[in-house]
Protein backbone atom coordinates (compact mmCIF):
# COMPACT_ATOMS: atom_id res chain seq x y z
CA UNK A 1 0.00 0.00 0.00
CA UNK A 2 2.55 2.31 1.49
CA UNK A 3 4.76 1.69 -1.83
CA UNK A 4 1.86 1.94 -4.35
CA UNK A 5 1.13 5.87 -2.42
CA UNK A 6 4.88 6.28 -3.31
CA UNK A 7 4.24 5.42 -6.87
CA UNK A 8 0.88 7.46 -7.17
CA UNK A 9 2.42 10.25 -5.72
CA UNK A 10 5.84 9.83 -8.66
CA UNK A 11 3.70 9.73 -10.99
CA UNK A 12 1.88 12.89 -9.89
CA UNK A 13 5.06 14.47 -9.65
CA UNK A 14 6.21 13.79 -13.34
CA UNK A 15 3.06 14.99 -14.62
CA UNK A 16 3.08 17.96 -12.97
CA UNK A 17 6.83 18.86 -13.59
CA UNK A 18 6.15 18.00 -17.17
CA UNK A 19 3.65 20.51 -17.53
CA UNK A 20 5.35 23.01 -15.73
CA UNK A 21 8.59 22.68 -17.51
CA UNK A 22 6.70 22.87 -20.87
CA UNK A 23 4.42 25.69 -19.23
CA UNK A 24 7.86 27.46 -18.23
CA UNK A 25 9.59 26.75 -21.45
CA UNK A 26 6.26 28.34 -23.75
CA UNK A 27 6.11 31.50 -21.35
CA UNK A 28 10.11 32.09 -22.32
CA UNK A 29 9.92 31.95 -25.83
CA UNK A 30 6.34 34.32 -25.94
CA UNK A 31 8.82 36.32 -24.07
CA UNK A 32 10.84 36.37 -26.61
CA UNK A 33 8.74 36.57 -29.41
CA UNK A 34 6.89 39.46 -27.83
CA UNK A 35 10.47 40.93 -27.66
CA UNK A 36 10.79 40.78 -31.48
CA UNK A 37 7.04 41.88 -32.03
CA UNK A 38 8.04 45.45 -30.48
CA UNK A 39 10.95 46.08 -31.85
CA UNK A 40 9.19 44.48 -35.24
CA UNK A 41 5.84 46.90 -35.07
CA UNK A 42 7.57 49.90 -33.95
CA UNK A 43 6.85 50.07 -29.84
CA UNK A 44 3.95 48.07 -29.84
CA UNK A 45 3.40 47.39 -25.94
CA UNK A 46 3.32 43.83 -24.88
CA UNK A 47 -0.30 44.24 -23.93
CA UNK A 48 -1.34 45.41 -27.30
CA UNK A 49 1.02 42.33 -28.80
CA UNK A 50 -0.89 39.85 -26.54
CA UNK A 51 -4.22 41.40 -27.36
CA UNK A 52 -3.49 40.87 -31.40
CA UNK A 53 -2.40 37.26 -30.72
CA UNK A 54 -5.82 36.55 -28.99
CA UNK A 55 -7.51 38.40 -31.92
CA UNK A 56 -5.85 36.26 -34.44
CA UNK A 57 -6.39 33.24 -32.59
CA UNK A 58 -9.94 33.68 -32.52
CA UNK A 59 -9.92 34.28 -36.10
CA UNK A 60 -8.47 31.50 -36.69
CA UNK A 61 -11.21 29.30 -34.50
CA UNK A 62 -14.27 31.11 -36.30
CA UNK A 63 -12.61 29.73 -39.73
CA UNK A 64 -12.36 26.40 -38.16
CA UNK A 65 -15.94 26.32 -37.45
CA UNK A 66 -16.91 27.35 -40.69
CA UNK A 67 -15.91 23.60 -41.50
CA UNK A 68 -18.69 21.38 -39.95
CA UNK A 69 -16.21 18.24 -39.66
CA UNK A 70 -14.04 19.86 -37.86
CA UNK A 71 -14.09 19.25 -33.88
CA UNK A 72 -12.11 22.69 -32.92
CA UNK A 73 -12.87 21.65 -28.99
CA UNK A 74 -10.28 19.63 -29.48
CA UNK A 75 -7.84 21.82 -30.84
CA UNK A 76 -5.20 24.27 -28.92
CA UNK A 77 -4.58 27.27 -31.39
CA UNK A 78 -2.03 29.84 -30.29
CA UNK A 79 -0.83 32.85 -31.87
CA UNK A 80 2.67 34.67 -31.65
CA UNK A 81 2.83 37.68 -34.10
CA UNK A 82 1.44 35.71 -37.49
CA UNK A 83 3.05 32.57 -36.40
CA UNK A 84 0.35 30.01 -35.59
CA UNK A 85 0.35 26.74 -33.76
CA UNK A 86 -1.49 24.10 -33.71
CA UNK A 87 -1.81 21.28 -30.70
CA UNK A 88 -4.36 18.74 -29.82
CA UNK A 89 -6.01 15.96 -31.88
CA UNK A 90 -8.58 15.35 -35.33
CA UNK A 91 -10.07 12.02 -35.89
CA UNK A 92 -8.86 11.80 -39.31
CA UNK A 93 -5.38 12.01 -40.80
CA UNK A 94 -6.90 13.75 -43.75
CA UNK A 95 -8.38 16.50 -40.87
CA UNK A 96 -4.42 17.70 -40.12
CA UNK A 97 -4.30 19.50 -43.77
CA UNK A 98 -7.76 20.84 -43.95
CA UNK A 99 -6.83 22.30 -40.15
CA UNK A 100 -3.35 23.64 -41.78
CA UNK A 101 -5.09 25.20 -44.58
CA UNK A 102 -8.09 26.65 -42.96
CA UNK A 103 -5.51 28.18 -40.74
CA UNK A 104 -2.91 29.68 -43.28
CA UNK A 105 -6.01 30.77 -45.37
CA UNK A 106 -6.56 33.64 -42.04
CA UNK A 107 -5.74 36.88 -42.90
CA UNK A 108 -2.63 38.04 -40.85
CA UNK A 109 -0.96 34.81 -40.43
CA UNK A 110 1.99 34.57 -41.83
CA UNK A 111 3.12 30.40 -40.61
CA UNK A 112 1.47 27.74 -39.39
CA UNK A 113 3.15 24.80 -37.32
CA UNK A 114 1.25 21.86 -36.81
CA UNK A 115 1.66 19.49 -33.83
CA UNK A 116 -2.19 18.23 -34.71
CA UNK A 117 -1.98 13.99 -34.07
CA UNK A 118 -4.67 11.40 -35.31
CA UNK A 119 -6.80 9.69 -31.93
CA UNK A 120 -9.64 8.02 -33.52
CA UNK A 121 -13.31 8.52 -32.67
CA UNK A 122 -14.39 6.46 -29.67
CA UNK A 123 -15.83 2.97 -31.27
CA UNK A 124 -13.85 3.54 -34.49
CA UNK B 1 -0.38 -4.74 -78.82
CA UNK B 2 0.67 -6.61 -76.11
CA UNK B 3 1.23 -3.11 -74.21
CA UNK B 4 -2.13 -1.75 -75.50
CA UNK B 5 -3.78 -4.95 -73.90
CA UNK B 6 -1.80 -4.25 -70.73
CA UNK B 7 -2.80 -1.21 -70.48
CA UNK B 8 -6.44 -1.75 -70.84
CA UNK B 9 -6.20 -4.34 -68.22
CA UNK B 10 -4.01 -1.79 -65.63
CA UNK B 11 -7.32 0.74 -66.47
CA UNK B 12 -9.76 -1.62 -65.42
CA UNK B 13 -8.17 -3.34 -62.10
CA UNK B 14 -7.41 0.47 -61.38
CA UNK B 15 -11.13 1.40 -61.95
CA UNK B 16 -12.74 -1.64 -59.87
CA UNK B 17 -10.44 -0.73 -57.10
CA UNK B 18 -11.82 2.84 -56.89
CA UNK B 19 -15.29 1.40 -57.14
CA UNK B 20 -14.86 -0.82 -54.38
CA UNK B 21 -13.06 2.28 -52.17
CA UNK B 22 -15.63 4.58 -52.66
CA UNK B 23 -18.50 1.89 -52.02
CA UNK B 24 -17.79 -0.19 -49.19
CA UNK B 25 -14.54 -0.20 -46.16
CA UNK B 26 -13.59 -2.54 -43.88
CA UNK B 27 -11.71 -1.34 -41.08
CA UNK B 28 -11.32 -2.21 -37.78
CA UNK B 29 -8.25 -2.82 -34.76
CA UNK B 30 -6.69 -6.04 -33.10
CA UNK B 31 -5.41 -4.82 -29.54
CA UNK B 32 -4.05 -7.36 -27.07
CA UNK B 33 -2.10 -6.69 -24.38
CA UNK B 34 -0.83 -8.12 -20.68
CA UNK B 35 -2.15 -7.15 -17.23
CA UNK B 36 -1.44 -7.62 -13.97
CA UNK B 37 -3.95 -6.82 -10.85
CA UNK B 38 -3.77 -7.49 -7.44
CA UNK B 39 -7.58 -8.82 -6.84
CA UNK B 40 -10.05 -10.59 -8.77
CA UNK B 41 -13.67 -11.33 -8.76
CA UNK B 42 -15.62 -14.27 -10.90
CA UNK B 43 -18.51 -11.87 -11.47
CA UNK B 44 -19.54 -8.33 -10.26
CA UNK B 45 -21.96 -8.98 -7.84
CA UNK B 46 -21.48 -7.25 -4.60
CA UNK B 47 -20.39 -10.28 -2.21
CA UNK B 48 -18.13 -11.63 -4.77
CA UNK B 49 -15.25 -13.54 -2.81
CA UNK B 50 -11.82 -12.12 -3.51
CA UNK B 51 -10.13 -14.60 -5.48
CA UNK B 52 -6.47 -13.00 -4.89
CA UNK B 53 -3.89 -11.31 -7.87
CA UNK B 54 -3.74 -12.43 -11.64
CA UNK B 55 -1.59 -12.19 -14.31
CA UNK B 56 -3.51 -12.48 -17.95
CA UNK B 57 -3.78 -12.12 -21.83
CA UNK B 58 -6.27 -9.48 -21.85
CA UNK B 59 -8.08 -7.93 -25.32
CA UNK B 60 -8.51 -3.97 -25.29
CA UNK B 61 -5.37 -2.46 -23.55
CA UNK B 62 -6.87 1.41 -25.14
CA UNK B 63 -10.10 -0.02 -26.66
CA UNK B 64 -11.69 -3.68 -27.77
CA UNK B 65 -10.33 -5.64 -30.82
CA UNK B 66 -13.20 -5.04 -33.17
CA UNK B 67 -13.93 -5.45 -37.13
CA UNK B 68 -16.27 -3.38 -39.18
CA UNK B 69 -17.60 -2.82 -42.60
CA UNK B 70 -19.10 0.34 -43.75
CA UNK B 71 -20.15 2.48 -47.19
CA UNK B 72 -21.56 5.18 -48.40
CA UNK B 73 -23.70 5.68 -51.71
CA UNK B 74 -24.09 9.38 -52.94
CA UNK B 75 -27.08 10.19 -54.15
CA UNK B 76 -27.20 13.29 -55.03
CA UNK B 77 -28.55 16.74 -53.89
CA UNK B 78 -26.15 16.65 -50.95
CA UNK B 79 -27.69 13.23 -49.78
CA UNK B 80 -25.72 10.13 -48.80
CA UNK B 81 -26.83 6.97 -48.11
CA UNK B 82 -24.60 5.27 -45.44
CA UNK B 83 -24.75 1.93 -43.47
CA UNK B 84 -22.26 -0.07 -41.04
CA UNK B 85 -21.76 -3.14 -39.81
CA UNK B 86 -19.42 -3.34 -36.57
CA UNK B 87 -18.60 -6.16 -33.85
CA UNK B 88 -15.84 -6.93 -31.20
CA UNK B 89 -13.93 -9.72 -30.99
CA UNK B 90 -11.66 -10.90 -28.58
CA UNK B 91 -7.95 -10.96 -29.77
CA UNK B 92 -6.83 -13.88 -27.13
CA UNK B 93 -9.40 -16.39 -27.87
CA UNK B 94 -11.84 -15.20 -30.98
CA UNK B 95 -14.83 -15.13 -29.16
CA UNK B 96 -17.50 -12.47 -30.13
CA UNK B 97 -18.72 -9.65 -27.95
CA UNK B 98 -21.73 -9.09 -26.03
CA UNK B 99 -25.45 -9.11 -27.12
CA UNK B 100 -28.12 -7.42 -25.70
CA UNK B 101 -29.35 -10.39 -23.67
CA UNK B 102 -28.07 -11.76 -21.00
CA UNK B 103 -25.19 -14.50 -22.34
CA UNK B 104 -26.08 -13.66 -25.74
CA UNK B 105 -23.12 -12.83 -27.98
CA UNK B 106 -23.67 -10.81 -31.75
CA UNK B 107 -21.32 -11.21 -34.73
CA UNK B 108 -22.33 -7.19 -35.44
CA UNK B 109 -23.06 -6.19 -31.46
CA UNK B 110 -21.80 -2.72 -32.07
CA UNK B 111 -23.46 -1.14 -34.66
CA UNK B 112 -25.97 -2.94 -37.72
CA UNK B 113 -27.03 0.66 -38.94
CA UNK B 114 -28.64 2.40 -41.98
CA UNK B 115 -28.81 5.87 -42.13
CA UNK B 116 -28.87 8.96 -44.58
CA UNK B 117 -26.41 12.14 -44.38
CA UNK B 118 -27.08 15.56 -45.88
CA UNK B 119 -28.01 19.15 -45.16
CA UNK B 120 -30.24 18.48 -42.30
CA UNK B 121 -27.45 16.26 -40.04
CA UNK B 122 -27.30 12.74 -39.85
CA UNK B 123 -30.07 9.84 -39.32
CA UNK B 124 -29.09 6.42 -38.53
CA UNK B 125 -31.48 3.41 -37.45
CA UNK B 126 -30.80 0.11 -35.86
CA UNK B 127 -28.30 -0.89 -32.86
CA UNK B 128 -26.05 1.76 -32.34
CA UNK B 129 -23.63 3.74 -29.75
CA UNK B 130 -25.83 5.24 -28.23
CA UNK B 131 -24.69 9.62 -28.48
CA UNK B 132 -24.08 9.58 -24.40
CA UNK B 133 -20.99 7.64 -24.87
CA UNK B 134 -18.96 10.04 -27.47
CA UNK B 135 -20.29 12.95 -25.10
CA UNK B 136 -18.60 11.31 -22.20
CA UNK B 137 -15.61 10.34 -24.57
CA UNK B 138 -15.50 13.97 -25.54
CA UNK B 139 -15.07 15.40 -21.80
CA UNK B 140 -12.46 12.47 -20.52
CA UNK B 141 -8.64 13.17 -21.01
CA UNK B 142 -8.18 9.29 -20.81
CA UNK B 143 -11.10 9.01 -23.92
CA UNK B 144 -13.53 6.26 -22.59
CA UNK B 145 -11.03 4.17 -22.73
CA UNK B 146 -10.89 0.61 -21.94
CA UNK B 147 -8.19 1.21 -19.06
CA UNK B 148 -9.16 3.89 -16.10
CA UNK B 149 -11.48 6.29 -18.19
CA UNK B 150 -15.00 7.81 -17.76
CA UNK B 151 -16.24 4.12 -19.56
CA UNK B 152 -15.11 2.16 -16.22
CA UNK B 153 -16.39 4.58 -13.88
CA UNK B 154 -19.61 5.19 -15.80
CA UNK B 155 -19.92 1.15 -15.79
CA UNK B 156 -18.49 0.67 -12.24
CA UNK B 157 -21.90 2.58 -11.29
CA UNK B 158 -23.98 0.05 -13.44
CA UNK B 159 -22.04 -2.68 -11.30
CA UNK B 160 -23.77 -1.19 -8.16
CA UNK B 161 -26.75 -0.98 -9.58
CA UNK B 162 -27.10 -4.45 -10.06
CA UNK B 163 -25.77 -5.19 -13.68
CA UNK B 164 -24.09 -8.44 -14.04
CA UNK B 165 -21.84 -8.00 -16.92
CA UNK B 166 -23.36 -10.75 -19.09
CA UNK B 167 -25.43 -8.23 -21.31
CA UNK B 168 -25.31 -4.95 -22.61
CA UNK B 169 -28.95 -3.92 -21.57
CA UNK B 170 -27.16 -1.91 -18.59
CA UNK B 171 -29.61 -0.08 -15.85
CA UNK B 172 -28.48 3.41 -16.29
CA UNK B 173 -27.52 5.03 -19.03
CA UNK B 174 -26.50 2.70 -22.19
CA UNK B 175 -23.33 1.97 -24.39
CA UNK B 176 -25.39 0.73 -27.17
CA UNK B 177 -29.07 0.78 -27.88
CA UNK B 178 -30.98 -2.19 -30.18
CA UNK B 179 -33.70 -0.82 -33.05
CA UNK B 180 -32.19 2.87 -32.39
CA UNK B 181 -32.87 5.50 -34.46
CA UNK B 182 -30.71 8.39 -34.02
CA UNK B 183 -30.56 12.04 -35.46
CA UNK B 184 -27.54 14.17 -34.84
CA UNK B 185 -27.89 17.64 -36.06
CA UNK B 186 -25.56 19.54 -38.34
CA UNK B 187 -23.07 22.20 -36.21
CA UNK B 188 -23.80 25.31 -35.01
CA UNK B 189 -21.05 27.42 -34.51
CA UNK B 190 -19.54 24.57 -33.20
CA UNK B 191 -22.71 23.39 -30.88
CA UNK B 192 -24.76 20.37 -31.96
CA UNK B 193 -27.63 18.14 -31.09
CA UNK B 194 -28.32 14.87 -30.80
CA UNK B 195 -31.50 12.46 -30.09
CA UNK B 196 -32.63 9.23 -29.60
CA UNK B 197 -35.85 7.27 -29.79
CA UNK B 198 -35.81 3.40 -29.76
CA UNK B 199 -38.96 1.37 -29.40
CA UNK B 200 -39.61 -1.08 -27.07
CA UNK B 201 -41.32 -3.98 -29.64
CA UNK B 202 -43.57 -4.79 -26.42
CA UNK B 203 -46.65 -6.18 -27.15
CA UNK B 204 -49.37 -3.89 -25.76
CA UNK B 205 -47.32 -1.15 -23.98
CA UNK B 206 -46.37 1.78 -25.81
CA UNK B 207 -43.67 2.81 -23.24
CA UNK B 208 -42.47 -0.57 -22.52
CA UNK B 209 -38.75 -1.25 -23.23
CA UNK B 210 -38.54 2.22 -24.82
CA UNK B 211 -35.35 4.42 -24.98
CA UNK B 212 -34.87 8.14 -25.33
CA UNK B 213 -31.73 10.62 -24.92
CA UNK B 214 -30.70 14.11 -25.72
CA UNK B 215 -27.20 14.93 -26.07
CA UNK B 216 -25.53 18.53 -26.54
CA UNK B 217 -22.46 19.07 -27.35
CA UNK B 218 -19.97 22.05 -28.36
CA UNK B 219 -16.91 22.00 -29.70
CA UNK B 220 -14.81 24.90 -30.87
CA UNK B 221 -12.02 27.17 -29.00
CA UNK B 222 -10.16 24.22 -27.50
CA UNK B 223 -13.34 23.45 -25.23
CA UNK B 224 -15.59 20.68 -25.16
CA UNK B 225 -19.03 20.81 -23.54
CA UNK B 226 -21.26 18.01 -23.01
CA UNK B 227 -24.97 17.74 -21.41
CA UNK B 228 -26.64 14.21 -21.33
CA UNK B 229 -29.90 13.14 -20.37
CA UNK B 230 -30.54 9.52 -21.07
CA UNK B 231 -34.03 8.17 -20.00
CA UNK B 232 -34.96 4.18 -20.51
CA UNK B 233 -38.07 1.99 -19.58
CA UNK B 234 -37.19 -1.80 -18.80
CA UNK B 235 -33.44 -1.79 -18.94
CA UNK B 236 -31.30 -4.45 -17.23
CA UNK B 237 -33.80 -7.24 -18.14
CA UNK B 238 -31.93 -9.88 -16.82
CA UNK B 239 -34.82 -11.08 -14.53
CA UNK B 240 -37.80 -8.73 -15.25
CA UNK B 241 -40.24 -9.35 -18.04
CA UNK B 242 -41.29 -5.77 -19.84
CA UNK B 243 -43.95 -3.68 -17.16
CA UNK B 244 -43.48 -0.06 -18.59
CA UNK B 245 -41.77 1.27 -15.45
CA UNK B 246 -39.35 4.15 -15.80
CA UNK B 247 -36.33 2.68 -14.36
CA UNK B 248 -32.82 4.11 -15.88
CA UNK B 249 -32.04 7.86 -16.32
CA UNK B 250 -28.80 9.81 -16.19
CA UNK B 251 -27.51 12.77 -16.49
CA UNK B 252 -24.54 13.92 -17.12
CA UNK B 253 -22.05 17.27 -17.68
CA UNK B 254 -18.49 17.55 -18.76
CA UNK B 255 -15.97 19.28 -20.49
CA UNK B 256 -12.14 19.26 -21.48
CA UNK B 257 -10.19 22.06 -22.52
CA UNK B 258 -7.12 22.05 -24.57
CA UNK B 259 -4.20 24.37 -24.50
CA UNK B 260 -0.92 24.00 -25.83
CA UNK B 261 0.36 20.19 -25.15
CA UNK B 262 -1.92 20.41 -21.93
CA UNK B 263 -5.64 18.54 -21.82
CA UNK B 264 -7.60 19.14 -18.72
CA UNK B 265 -10.93 17.73 -17.85
CA UNK B 266 -13.99 17.28 -15.75
CA UNK B 267 -17.32 15.78 -15.12
CA UNK B 268 -20.35 15.51 -12.98
CA UNK B 269 -22.86 12.54 -13.51
CA UNK B 270 -26.31 11.20 -12.06
CA UNK B 271 -27.07 7.94 -12.33
CA UNK B 272 -30.75 6.47 -10.91
CA UNK B 273 -34.05 4.38 -11.06
CA UNK B 274 -36.57 7.97 -11.45
CA UNK B 275 -39.13 4.93 -9.98
CA UNK B 276 -37.35 3.80 -7.32
CA UNK B 277 -34.12 6.20 -5.93
CA UNK B 278 -34.01 3.93 -3.11
CA UNK B 279 -32.55 0.60 -5.30
CA UNK B 280 -30.15 2.89 -7.28
CA UNK B 281 -28.94 6.90 -6.81
CA UNK B 282 -25.51 7.15 -7.84
CA UNK B 283 -23.06 10.05 -8.29
CA UNK B 284 -19.97 10.35 -10.42
CA UNK B 285 -17.68 13.01 -10.06
CA UNK B 286 -14.64 12.92 -12.59
CA UNK B 287 -11.26 14.85 -13.31
CA UNK B 288 -8.14 14.33 -16.16
CA UNK B 289 -5.07 15.85 -17.07
CA UNK B 290 -2.59 14.64 -20.19
CA UNK B 291 0.00 16.40 -21.84
CA UNK B 292 0.92 15.25 -25.41
CA UNK B 293 5.11 15.68 -25.27
CA UNK B 294 5.31 14.59 -28.69
CA UNK B 295 2.98 14.41 -31.88
CA UNK B 296 4.28 10.35 -31.20
CA UNK B 297 3.81 10.40 -27.48
CA UNK B 298 1.30 11.11 -24.92
CA UNK B 299 0.67 11.14 -20.64
CA UNK B 300 -3.01 10.95 -19.85
CA UNK B 301 -4.17 10.43 -16.17
CA UNK B 302 -7.86 10.76 -14.59
CA UNK B 303 -9.82 10.78 -11.27
CA UNK B 304 -13.23 8.91 -11.09
CA UNK B 305 -15.08 8.83 -8.01
CA UNK B 306 -18.47 7.35 -7.38
CA UNK B 307 -21.06 7.72 -4.47
CA UNK B 308 -23.95 5.59 -3.47
CA UNK B 309 -26.30 8.61 -2.52
CA UNK B 310 -28.86 5.80 -0.57
CA UNK B 311 -25.26 4.31 1.73
CA UNK B 312 -22.66 6.06 2.45
CA UNK B 313 -20.35 3.60 3.14
CA UNK B 314 -20.28 2.73 -0.09
CA UNK B 315 -17.62 4.83 -2.47
CA UNK B 316 -15.01 4.25 -5.27
CA UNK B 317 -12.19 6.02 -6.08
CA UNK B 318 -9.80 5.41 -9.07
CA UNK B 319 -6.48 6.65 -10.42
CA UNK B 320 -5.20 5.69 -13.64
CA UNK B 321 -2.37 7.08 -15.24
CA UNK B 322 -0.85 5.73 -18.79
CA UNK B 323 1.79 6.26 -21.60
CA UNK B 324 0.84 6.07 -25.19
CA UNK B 325 3.50 6.04 -27.81
CA UNK B 326 2.83 5.78 -31.82
CA UNK B 327 5.24 3.33 -32.85
CA UNK B 328 3.14 4.77 -36.32
CA UNK B 329 0.11 6.19 -37.81
CA UNK B 330 -1.80 2.91 -36.97
CA UNK B 331 0.06 0.97 -34.29
CA UNK B 332 0.52 2.58 -30.55
CA UNK B 333 1.96 0.74 -27.75
CA UNK B 334 0.91 2.01 -24.26
CA UNK B 335 1.34 0.99 -20.72
CA UNK B 336 -0.76 1.94 -17.69
CA UNK B 337 -1.04 1.98 -14.11
CA UNK B 338 -4.35 2.18 -12.09
CA UNK B 339 -5.42 1.92 -8.22
CA UNK B 340 -8.48 1.54 -7.08
CA UNK B 341 -9.92 2.37 -3.31
CA UNK B 342 -13.34 0.39 -3.55
CA UNK B 343 -15.46 0.43 0.10
CA UNK B 344 -18.88 -1.01 1.40
CA UNK B 345 -20.21 -2.64 -1.71
CA UNK B 346 -18.35 -0.61 -4.60
CA UNK B 347 -16.60 -3.14 -7.48
CA UNK B 348 -15.44 0.01 -9.61
CA UNK B 349 -12.95 -1.80 -12.35
CA UNK B 350 -9.63 -0.61 -13.48
CA UNK B 351 -9.80 -2.88 -16.39
CA UNK B 352 -12.71 -3.48 -18.85
CA UNK B 353 -13.98 -6.47 -18.16
CA UNK B 354 -11.92 -7.73 -15.87
CA UNK B 355 -13.70 -7.54 -12.13
CA UNK B 356 -12.27 -6.48 -8.84
CA UNK B 357 -13.02 -8.01 -5.68
CA UNK B 358 -15.48 -5.10 -4.10
CA UNK B 359 -14.48 -3.21 -1.02
CA UNK B 360 -10.87 -3.61 -1.26
CA UNK B 361 -8.11 -1.71 -2.62
CA UNK B 362 -7.21 -3.10 -5.98
CA UNK B 363 -3.81 -1.98 -8.17
CA UNK B 364 -3.60 -3.03 -12.27
CA UNK B 365 -0.63 -2.48 -14.48
CA UNK B 366 -0.94 -3.59 -18.63
CA UNK B 367 0.64 -2.98 -21.00
CA UNK B 368 -0.67 -3.43 -25.21
CA UNK B 369 -0.21 -3.24 -28.31
CA UNK B 370 -2.76 -1.49 -30.73
CA UNK B 371 -3.24 -1.96 -34.90
CA UNK B 372 -5.81 -0.27 -36.32
CA UNK B 373 -6.78 -1.09 -40.26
Amino acid sequence: MKTMNGLRVALGIAIVVASISAWAQDGASAAASAGTAVTASGGMTTKAVRQANRALRRKVYAALAKHKEIDAGDISVTAKGGAVMLNGTVPDALQINTVVEVAKGVEGVTSVTSKLTVQRPFGQ
Amino acid sequence: MKLKWSGVAVLAICASAAHAQSSVTLYGAIDSGLVYQSTTASSFAPTAHNNGHVFAFKDGSIYASFWGIKGTEDIGGGYKVNFRLQGVFNSGTGKLGLADTTGGTAVFNQQTTIGISGPFGTFDAGRQYTPMIYAMADTDVRAAQYFGSILGAWLGVNQAAGWPGTNTNVPIGALYDSNALVYQSPKFYGSSLALEYAPGGVPGQIQGGTRESAVLRYSNYGLNLSAVYYNAHDTNLAAATPTGLDNNRLYYFGAKYTFHSVSVSASYGIGKNPSNTSQADYELISGGLGYQFTPFFKITSGFYYLKDRNNSANHSSEYAVGAEYSLSKRTIVSAQVGYVANRGTMNQTIVYGQPVAPGVSTTAAMIGLRHSF
